[in-house]
């Protein structure tokens, strides 16, 4: 019998190479007569550049040209980001580029530039546009919408509670509402207010976005850091406006992305445009300075939140809104955000208000569980200072607002496949042994209190779909084509699993086949949104049960019956109670010679068009696999991670010590337990350091950012996590979709990081701190009653 | 001029093997030339393309500059000691674990092996707008961009400013100033001994600088002298994370005692002012008394008297008037 | 211009106006030795008397008193506090800069805001009691004398020049320069002042509608960016440098002549108050500086004491 695959750890097979180094990611690689491009960054966060005097850096040793934003793409009238410009929009947006010999010669001849920019009012916090005199982040306004910009102000009577923290609620540019929320409060037991700030903070991967391009027979050979591969070969030809056969992408590794670089990123552009007009291969390396301002980043909220809760917990009515500070171009978090509050209360009665204001910051995208890691993180306190006031234990509280499958929410009345939550918080509380630790609630020793959280955080964790194509070689091994990215989050990897288990075969017996799209890569997924694992095993079953099908009707055309009287075990097909059999290899070989679907001559009609390119590119190899998901299913993915967490918070310093943390997930069936546990352990992580370490600034009269570094943006380090983590599963299949496995990369960050925050105000007696991250500084401040001067401020330091 | 940062520009490199061809390459050089101890400030200035020295004296091949050793009275450490060094000593473990404490608390275990000591007390405040560049007073300009009302300025100082509001970032530092330690400097011509608490200057004094250290010093040896061996001791350090950040606030402090009562205190505070801080008034409260929750309470309001935070830094002031309190308190 | 201005980068990279430079205080110090090591040279060259002037008596002393009143105790008090804190002020500015380090921003802005007051007090104390214009006026005529004075000095062929009323044309002269020169420096000063930590307000970076002042229109006709910010921060620190150094040149020249011997009887009237009549009659004309019968009033009408019995005619006929 072949081994058993799914749900067995297997350890990933680029593991050598990542650990080793041999692992070759974008700046890697190099190209005979390769030179360097550097960028030169706007120093300021709103000008117009009236001239630019390159002749001293064009004269300069090994200098060869120099690229200027007339000659890369520009979308005119719109918010919309172009990779080189003279209108930057934030501090840090690159204006031009210069490609030298090497890279030292292109960095002094940046500086060697002359550059004649007209500064623009600029604004970095949202509340500051909405003031009634307040500057616009674009000089046509500060919306934009129907084709034009626009001006949204709020009044003076709005902002006059504004001083004293509390959050105006003005003009909303999105709203939706369900029940009713009015007569809702009115019956509540327990109405509570508070107005909530969290940062926006960088995606900071360890990789940075360098990428290296040439051009050669017509072909764009290009060698990226994306999350995707597939879909960025498609992002990359679209971006240059050439036939998508004729890029060649290259992207074997990525050193995380966090959601910053889906499909590639929009300063690709580059070396793909100075490549073509130098005649040379470009390579583009971002440094960690610039990568922290293209580099992309979660958006920051300012909002104002009101819960009506009964005597017996049931969160009764939700009145949430969101001001979301979105960069140049925007981000669509804040209503994430919004259906997300609603999936988790399950309120009767909800209004959600929002709007999301372009700012002069450097531009915003998803970050690992946009929208909905903020939510929680934000309103979990909330749910601890209800609880405590009520009287209930904060389980029970979660436990019944939590949804069950038949949920429906947010403003169309989604639904879902599956819903484990309850499940999940049950076995976290038991794993955490939640009712043992209610008496260390509270708990003082010396300065020290003890605080325990919940953060409920569900997310995204699925798509349907896509295409399956793998082949089997006449080597016997079965060969997956893979058009995900390899984000190190083994997914492009365990997916795979549930076709060689449907072939019966051993792990060794396949092949993944990844990262260079000449060889060949079937639609697929972006690898965001934590889409892939439920999307690829799908896709892969599919394809596997094509394969599984050929191999028996070729055993059938071969050894004589029909394919039913075939099965297949550890990479030979063989006639069902014993005699004729044929290896793999053998069936590979005869598929070839029958040609036809069964190399892939012929393909079936329903799938992608862009699978097609990729299959013919095999045809004629060996016997392949290739199908499109059609499993179906009705209803979003969504994956539940319910994160506890014990702290201890020192009065006397405000610095806060995560001393256990467990984190249960409801993600399906799990494929690979050991990469599980890294993902939500991981996930967590980041919210843990999301909602207590991680920030970003800026000054205000300059508006450029800082901590612009690792150690100035303060990730979590491993000294700010506890030695006592635990990760564990519900394992109860999704029943739409055949594997039974959902995604897993987004909701841990909201379960981690709103363990944590619920901890903390647990600690603090019931007080909420209302803003993150809960540095020493706010939590002493607020112990000690000072004059907080950040109240409602969107970015400080 | 357009900013590039990340890539260092090409200097001329000078290693040196002995203290005498490193003054010598010092006075070639002049204000040209860049002293380098373990790296992590100047890598960071020399990234930044913000300080391009025309040569780099590099200081690790000199051995004489290396290693802990008895002197006649406590102990001597030579400048290009690692901080990894002092915190693994026995000797500095067992008689001075206020330096070791002090010394471990210094960024990660590679920032340790990497660092040294001379290095750890002479590098440069990491005030952002001065790193950043900005032509502030620090920098030689006419402005301090973090005392602007509106400025980023949760990490800068609450006391001993002068126009400049930055901070001194180093960890052992005010350990040595509580042990009292001797910095030996090297001159061309001269050597000086500046007691620790000296050593360190403010902006009032050169707002250019933070250390004695002229165009032409060098610090070679940090000599702890006996007299606070074996006292007892307090180091604390409050950060946002656990690892790899400088202080917010730190404390370090020295007591010689009689049971619970206190005959003599050296107490220390950084992340407070461009410089350590010695505490006299505090030290003077609790000198010859007796340690209990009062005095600890009496002297952490003492600590703070004078501090002038700025706009996002008052916690400051709490912050250290706690520390200084656990300080006491860790006698009685 | 670059050679004696400082220009840095701003934030965001624009150019900016940053100060003097130090070469310029240089400048001011070796022009300051030039002129006093030249003065003294040529002086002696003409073979002038390095000693006091021989009293060259003309006209009755009758009526006179041996001591006439030339500084009140009021007058000699402001101009040694003034004196003192000027001093200060350059002391604690410059010798930083010549390599010796101490602390000096804080002695700098209080010995600045002495001169303040010192400076309030001697306005209103000249213009309530003393006859303001005596010592401000400056009209054709006083040009001549001024003129007259300096040709004679030159060669002792030209015209014994006339003799002048209480303040010589030179004294005028220095005085307006100072007060041109300390008013630029104690205007900028204070803005400058603004910028540090004192016990009466916060500091601040940015001066209030001008850094801040950053609306305006462009040639498009849209919000822009007019004022580079930081300009006019490097225009305060340039026009107190201007003034700086103006001052090292103005008071190094004052404490030579001071302390040359044939002007130490114009040093000792600031000390003692009063010069003796020899060198009344010898340099000044009685009918612009009357002094009326000399009796010292030991309680003037009015409060004052001997300046207000000055009634030098007014010049700018």
């Amino acid at each position: 019998m072949a081994e058993k695959l799914i749900g067995t750890d297997i350890a990933p097979q680029d593991l050598v190479a990542k650990i080793t180094g041999r692992a070759r990611y974008a700046e890697d690689f190099r190209a005979d007569g390769m030179v360097f491009t550097k960028l030169l960054l706007s120093p300021m966060p709103h000008a117009r550049v009236r001239g630019v005097d390159a002749t001293r850096a064009l004269a300069m040793p090994g200098v060869i040209d120099i690229l200027r934003a007339d000659e890369v793409r520009q979308v005119e009238g719109r918010p919309a980001e172009a990779s080189l410009t003279d209108e930057p929009l934030y501090e840090g947006q690159p204006i031009l580029a210069i490609a030298a010999e090497t890279e030292e010669q292109a960095a002094a001849a940046i500086e060697a530039i002359e550059v004649d920019f007209e500064p623009l009012p600029f604004v970095l916090d949202p509340l500051d546009s909405l003031r009634p005199n307040g500057p616009n982040a674009y000089t046509g306004g500060n919306r934009f919408g129907g084709g034009e910009f626009s001006e949204l102000k709020w009044t003076d009577a709005d902002f006059e509670e504004i001083e004293a923290g509390r959050m105006p609620n003005g003009e909303a540019a999105v709203e939706w509402t369900k029940g009713d929320i009015d007569a809702a409060f009115s019956e509540s037991d327990l109405v509570l207010e508070e107005s909530i700030v969290h940062q926006s903070l960088t995606h900071h991967p360890m990789e940075p976005r360098s990428s290296m391009m040439y051009w050669e027979n017509g072909k764009l050979h290009a060698f990226v850091s994306t999350q995707s591969a597939q879909r960025t070969k498609y992002a990359i030809a679209g971006m240059l406006n050439i036939d998508p056969e004729d890029v060649i992408l290259v992207a074997e590794y990525c050193g995380g992305g966090f959601g910053s670089k889906i499909s590639g990123n929009t300063h690709m552009e580059v070396p793909a445009v100075f490549s073509r007009k130098i005649g040379r291969p470009v390579m583009l390396r971002i440094t960690r300075y610039e990568e922290n301002y293209i580099g992309r980043a979660r958006p920051g909220f300012q909002s104002w939140l009101k819960m009506g809760f009964m005597a017996d917990g049931t969160c009764n009515a939700i009145d949430l809104y969101i001001v979301q500070e979105s960069g140049p171009f925007g981000a669509g978090d804040f209503n994430t955000a919004g259906m997300i509050a609603d999936l988790v209360y399950t309120p009767q009665n909800m209004r959600f208000r929002g709007i999301a204001m372009y700012c002069n910051t450097p531009p915003k995208a998803a970050q690992r569980g946009p929208g909905g890691a903020q939510i929680v993180i934000m309103m979990e306190p909330i749910l601890e200072k209800a609880a405590r006031e009520l009287g209930l234990d904060r389980l029970e509280v979660h436990l019944k607002n939590a949804p069950d499958a038949d949920v429906g929410f947010g403003p169309r009345n989604s639904t879902l496949t599956s819903v484990f939550a309850k499940e999940a918080l049950e076995k976290g509380a038991e794993i955490f042994d939640w009712a043992g630790k209610q008496e260390l609630s509270g708990r003082r020793e010396g300065s020290k209190v003890t605080g325990i959280g919940i953060g409920l955080s569900p997310y995204t964790a699925g798509s349907r779909g896509y295409d399956g194509l793998m082949v089997i070689r006449p080597d016997g091994k079965l060969y997956v084509h893979q058009g995900l990215g390899n984000l190190g989050t083994h997914s492009i990897m365990d997916t795979a699993r549930p076709a060689a288990e449907i072939l019966n075969l051993n792990w060794d017996q396949v092949e993944l086949v990844w990262g260079d799209s000449s060889r060949g890569m079937p639609r697929s997924s972006v690898q965001a949104g934590s889409q892939t694992t439920h999307a690829h095993s799908r896709a892969n079953h599919a394809a596997g049960m094509d394969a599984r099908a050929k191999v028996l009707e070729v055993a059938a055309r071969t050894l004589g019956g029909s394919p039913s009287d075939y099965d297949m075990d550890n990479g030979r097909v063989f006639r069902r109670g014993g005699g004729a059999s044929m290896t793999f290899a053998q069936v590979a070989e005869r598929a070839i010679e029958l040609g036809g679907k069964y190399d892939g001559h012929e393909l079936p009609d329903n799938i992608h068009a862009t699978t097609v390119p990729a299959a013919n590119i095999l045809a004629g190899q060996g016997l392949m696999g290739v199908a499109r998901d059609n499993y179906g299913g009705s209803g979003g993915v969504y994956t539940w991670v319910a994160g506890f967490a014990l702290v201890e918070l020192d009065e006397e310093t405000g610095v806060v010590d995560i001393k256990e943390y467990v984190g249960v997930t409801d993600c399906g069936t799990v494929l690979h337990p050991r990469s599980l546990s890294a993902q939500v352990l991981g996930g967590s992580v980041q919210g843990m350091g999301q909602a207590m370490t991680q920030r970003w600034v800026f000054d205000p009269k300059w508006g450029v950012p800082f901590a612009n570094r690792l150690y100035t943006a303060r990730p979590p380090g491993i000294l700010d996590v506890p030695l006592d983590m635990k990760a564990d599963a519900v394992g109860i299949p999704d029943p739409q979709t055949p594997v039974g496995a959902k995604g897993i990369g987004e909701p841990p960050v909201g379960a981690g990081g709103a363990a944590v925050t619920s901890a903390v105000a647990d600690a603090l007696g019931g007080r909420c701190l209302c803003r993150t991250p809960l540095t020493p500084d706010i939590i002493l401040a607020e112990l000690e009653g000072l004059d907080k001067p950040f109240h409602l401020e969107q970015h400080i330091g | 001029m357009a900013i590039i940062r990340d890539m260092i520009p090409a200097f001329e490199l000078v290693q040196p093997t002995t203290v005498e061809d490193a003054l010598a390459a010092m006075a070639r050089y002049g204000e040209g030339g860049w002293v380098l101890a373990g790296g992590l400030d100047s890598y960071d200035w020399f990234k930044d393309r913000i300080k391009r020295p025309e040569a780099v004296i590099d200081l690790g091949g000199i051995n004489e500059l290396k290693g802990i050793s008895n002197g006649q009275d406590g102990l001597e450490i030579g400048a290009m000691t690692t901080l990894t060094e002092i915190v693994r000593h026995e000797r500095v473990r067992s008689e001075y674990i206020l330096l070791a404490d002090a010394a471990e608390h210094v960024a990660t275990p590679q920032i340790r092996n990497q660092g040294t000591l001379g290095g750890n007390i002479s590098q440069d405040t990491r005030c952002w707008y001065y790193r950043s560049g900005w032509a502030c007073y620090r920098a030689g300009g006419n402005t301090c961009y973090a005392a602007a009302p509106q400025a980023m300025n949760r990490e800068h100082a609450i006391m001993g400013t002068s126009r400049c509001v930055a901070v001194s970032p180093s960890d052992t530092a005010p350990a040595l100033v509580a042990l009292d330690a001797k910095m030996i400097v090297r001159g061309r011509r001269s050597s000086k001994v500046h007691d620790a608490e000296d050593f360190f200057i403010g902006p009032a004094t050169d707002i250019t600088r933070m250390t004695v250290l002229e165009s032409g010093d060098l610090l070679t040896q940090i000599n702890i002298p006996g007299e606070w061996a074996n006292a007892h001791f307090y180091y604390e350090k409050v950060r946002d994370r656990g690892s790899w950040d400088f202080q917010l606030v730190s404390v370090a402090a020295a007591f010689k005692t009689s049971g619970n009562t206190i005959d003599e205190a050296r107490i220390v505070v950084n992340g407070v002012a461009p410089f350590p801080v010695r505490l006299d008034a505090v030290e003077r409260l609790v000198t010859g008394v007796t340690a209990d929750e009062a005095l600890a309470t009496e002297a952490g309001e003492i600590a703070i008297q004078g501090s002038r935070p700025l706009k996002y830094n008052e916690y400051k002031e709490p912050m250290m008037r706690n520390l200084v309190r656990r300080a006491v308190r860790s006698v009685a | 211009m670059g050679r004696w201005l400082d220009f840095e980068s701003n934030p965001w990279g624009q150019e900016v106006l940053q100060g003097v430079s130090l070469e310029l205080m240089y400048l001011a110090i070796g022009l300051a030795v030039l002129f006093v090591a030249g003065h003294w040279f040529w002086y002696r060259s003409r073979g002038f008397s390095e000693h006091e002037e021989p009293a060259d008596v003309q006209g009755s002393v009758a009526g006179l008193p041996e001591r006439i009143v030339r500084h009140t105790l009021p007058s000699r008090i402001f101009h040694w506090t003034m004196a003192a804190s000027m001093l200060v002020l350059l002391i604690t500015a410059f010798v930083p800069l010549l390599g010796l380090e101490f602390a000096w921003v804080t002695i700098h802005w209080i010995a600045g805001a002495v001169l303040i007051l010192t400076i309030i007090y001697h306005v209103i104390h000249s213009i309530v009691w003393q006859d303001f214009w005596s010592m401000m006026s400056m009209g054709a005529k006083d040009f001549r004398e001024g003129l007259g004075h300096f040709r004679h000095l030159l060669s002792s062929k030209s015209p014994e020049p006339e003799k002048p009323g209480k303040y010589p044309f030179d004294h005028r002269m220095y005085h307006w320069g100072i007060v041109v020169t300390s008013l630029a420096a104690i205007v900028t000063g204070v803005f400058m002042t603004l910028r540090i930590k004192t016990p009466f307000w916060e500091p601040n970076a940015y001066y209030p509608l001008v850094d801040q002042a950053v609306s305006g229109l462009n040639e498009l006709g849209e919000p822009a960016i007019t004022l580079q910010p930081g300009a006019a921060t490097g225009l305060v620190f340039v026009l107190h440098g201007i003034a700086g150094v103006l001052l090292i040149l103005m008071v190094a020249s004052h404490i030579y002549f001071a302390i040359r011997p044939d002007k130490r009887w114009f040093t000792w009237s600031m000390i003692r108050g009063w010069i003796d009549r020899e060198h009344y009659l010898a340099h000044f004309d009685p009918d612009k500086w009357s002094v009326g019968d000399g009796t010292i009033q030991e309680n003037p009408p009015g409060g004052a004491i001997a300046d207000s019995t000055v009634s030098a005619p007014r010049v700018d006929d």
